[in-house]
């Protein structure tokens, strides 16, 4: 087990330091700001993962946090015009606020529904978004946000870094007693409240913590962005992060972060075929489905290392 | 007042063609089908390819593009759904890439611009000192007769006898010689079918656009669950208080504020009876 922990670390520190040098061997504003992108994606994906992936209530409305993390930083820094450095615990907040509010009525319901529950409640707050246009700026959104850091390529760093926290905290998470009780609640959620578990604490809980890493990255975004805009609570966003965990193997923390990495690479490269890069995502998703059901990231890389195990 | 009970009908008329196909194919195949309202979306872009391009008059263009979205429906059911129907979460992503890569096709053939759809009836009549669009009339008289041979259809005919047998127990009906996989062909074609023809028929009234499909198929999923999964009749309840709730509160506070009612519809549904207003406990 110490073995496997060991293996599972070194590839770790040599992934995020490949990551971390890239753009300075490859010195280009551009590509630091698609890696940038990349770690956002990445702790999006990491925090659905929790949630979904270990309790199999799948959230089809992810976006509803990071919007309003987004959003959150968008009025405190164009409304309030408070440090932006406040924006990250506000929009960390707000999400978690979210969480719960939606939790309680929505998590009732068994996996579908939830799924469905989810994604109307991120095109309601989407909509509300356009309703109340003089606060929310309508289509156009509100910008001029200050950025966290002037300078993109420690901005980067800066993000890099939460996602290595993030992903090193809910991992730890998912292995302690906790995620135990989640894997347990997706079994059975009948067997586990009649074990005297309750499942609606642990089922909000770990809503809340998801919520609360997608409305961080939300924060991140909008300061990278410099501008947030409802597009960001749309059911797209909800499931090009879906696909991404998809890809890196459901349940598996660092395989979603590193799908949603590969998977922003992919489509900046296919940026090219403009209009059809919707539908490349969405064969990528078909054909994972129908030929790859455990994903691709993690599975390969537990037969890579099987060797030395 | 005459007047928000006639638009009322209306849009009641719409949401439930919509809602009854989405239930229909979940009650039937327990499919709950993320790519409906992209069968909308496409009734109301094939109105537009065969009346606007082809100059084809209405009573031929209706039926065609149900038939084309039917079996849309159908392909998408036998190749798509078909084999993944082990895992439900597996039919909702799939549903849903067909959903997205519906949206994106038009889009990329059509572009993202409003699309104009000719009225196909011109008049304007006056009923009791309201004045009405044809148009909305024609749209009100042909969901209500639809909806009325589907129930018979159901009822009265064996195909139907076979499709409340399969969705009452899929496996005794198998063991009682039904084809299960052909009724769940024809369950598909019949809800893609009525949610098309509920395209075409508002195309010429509402904005046609790559989008479209999105806020109808969260309406049918708040009506269905307000009326409880899986019940016809209780999604026909449903319809009727979200579509004349709405046209109210479109009467009384704004237009853009009536998206929100369908939200506190479920949210209060759910809070209060989970289960629907006419479903049963078990769909829970």
């Amino acid at each position: 087990m110490r073995r496997n922990a060991l293996i599972d670390l070194t590839g770790a520190v040599i992934l995020v330091a490949i990551l971390a040098l890239l753009p300075m061997l490859v010195a280009s504003n551009y590509l630091t700001g698609v890696l940038t992108v990349c770690a956002i994606y990445g702790i999006w994906a990491a925090s659905w993962d929790f949630m979904s992936g270990l309790t199999g209530r799948e959230n089809f409305g992810h976006s509803l946090f990071i919007g309003a993390g987004a959003y959150t930083a968008g009025f405190m820094g164009t409304t309030w015009f408070t440090d932006p450095w406040y924006s990250l615990p506000a929009g960390v907040a707000v999400a978690v606020i979210f969480s719960i509010i939606v939790g309680f009525p929505t998590l009732r319901l068994r996996g579908p529904y939830f799924a469905l529950a989810m994604l109307s409640a991120s095109a309601i707050l989407q909509r509300l978004c356009l309703i109340f246009w003089e606060y929310t700026g309508g289509e156009e959104g509100l910008y001029g946000l200050d950025p966290l850091i002037k300078n993109p390529l420690h901005y980067y760093w800066f993000v890099l870094a939460i996602l290595v926290v993030t992903v090193a905290i809910l991992t730890a998470l998912a292995h302690s007693h906790w995620g135990l009780l989640l894997r347990a609640i997706r079994g059975d959620e009948a067997t586990c409240q009649a074990a005297g578990i309750n499942a609606t604490f642990y089922k909000i809980a770990s809503l809340a913590i998801s919520a609360a890493f997608a409305g961080l990255g939300g924060a991140l975004y909008a300061h990278y962005q410099l501008q947030v805009s409802p597009p960001l609570f749309s059911v797209v966003v909800s499931i090009t992060v879906i696909i991404m965990v998809y890809v890196g193997g459901i349940g598996s923390i660092y395989g979603a972060a590193v799908g949603a990495i590969l998977l922003t690479l992919l489509t900046e490269m296919l940026r090219g075929f403009g209009e059809y890069r919707l539908w490349i995502y969405t064969l990528t998703l078909m054909l994972i489905l129908f030929f790859l059901p455990n994903g691709l990231i993690a599975p390969a890389w537990r037969r890579l290392t099987e060797r030395w195990r | 007042m005459l007047q928000i009970l006639i638009y009322g009908a209306v849009s009641s008329a719409i949401y439930a063609m919509l809602a009854v196909g989405f239930t229909l194919i979940f009650g039937v195949a327990r499919i709950l089908n993320l790519a409906h309202g992209s069968f909308y979306a496409l009734g109301a872009y094939s109105a537009y390819v065969f009346t606007a391009i082809f100059k084809l008059p209405l009573f031929i263009a209706a039926p065609l593009a149900m038939l084309l979205v039917a079996g849309f429906g159908v392909v998408m059911e036998r190749y798509l759904v078909r084999p993944l129907r082990h895992s439900q979460l597996a039919v909702l992503m799939i549903t849903l890439a067909v959903s997205l890569a519906v949206e994106q096709g038009l889009f990329i053939t059509f572009g993202s611009e409003y699309r104009n759809v000719p009225s196909f009836v011109a008049d304007k009549l006056s009923i009791g000192g309201v004045d009405i669009s044809g148009q909305r009339l024609l749209a009100l008289v042909a969901s209500v007769l639809m909806l009325c041979c589907l129930w018979l259809f159901i009822q009265r005919t064996r195909l139907g006898a076979a499709i409340l047998a399969v969705s009452q127990d899929p496996q005794a009906a198998e063991y009682m010689g039904i084809p299960t996989n052909r009724i769940f062909s024809i369950v598909m074609a019949i809800s893609a079918g009525t949610a098309a023809l509920a395209g075409v028929l508002v195309s010429p009234f509402l904005t046609v656009q790559p989008t479209m499909g999105l806020l109808p198929m969260v309406k049918a999923f708040a009506i269905v669950i307000v009326g409880g999964l899986g019940s016809i009749p209780g999604s026909i309840l449903a319809s009727l208080l979200l579509g004349y709730s709405e046209t109210i509160v479109a009467y009384l506070v704004s237009t853009s504020w009536t998206e929100l009612v369908s939200l506190v519809a479920v949210v209060i549904t759910l809070m209060v009876r989970p289960s629907g207003l006419l479903g049963r406990r078990a769909a829970f």
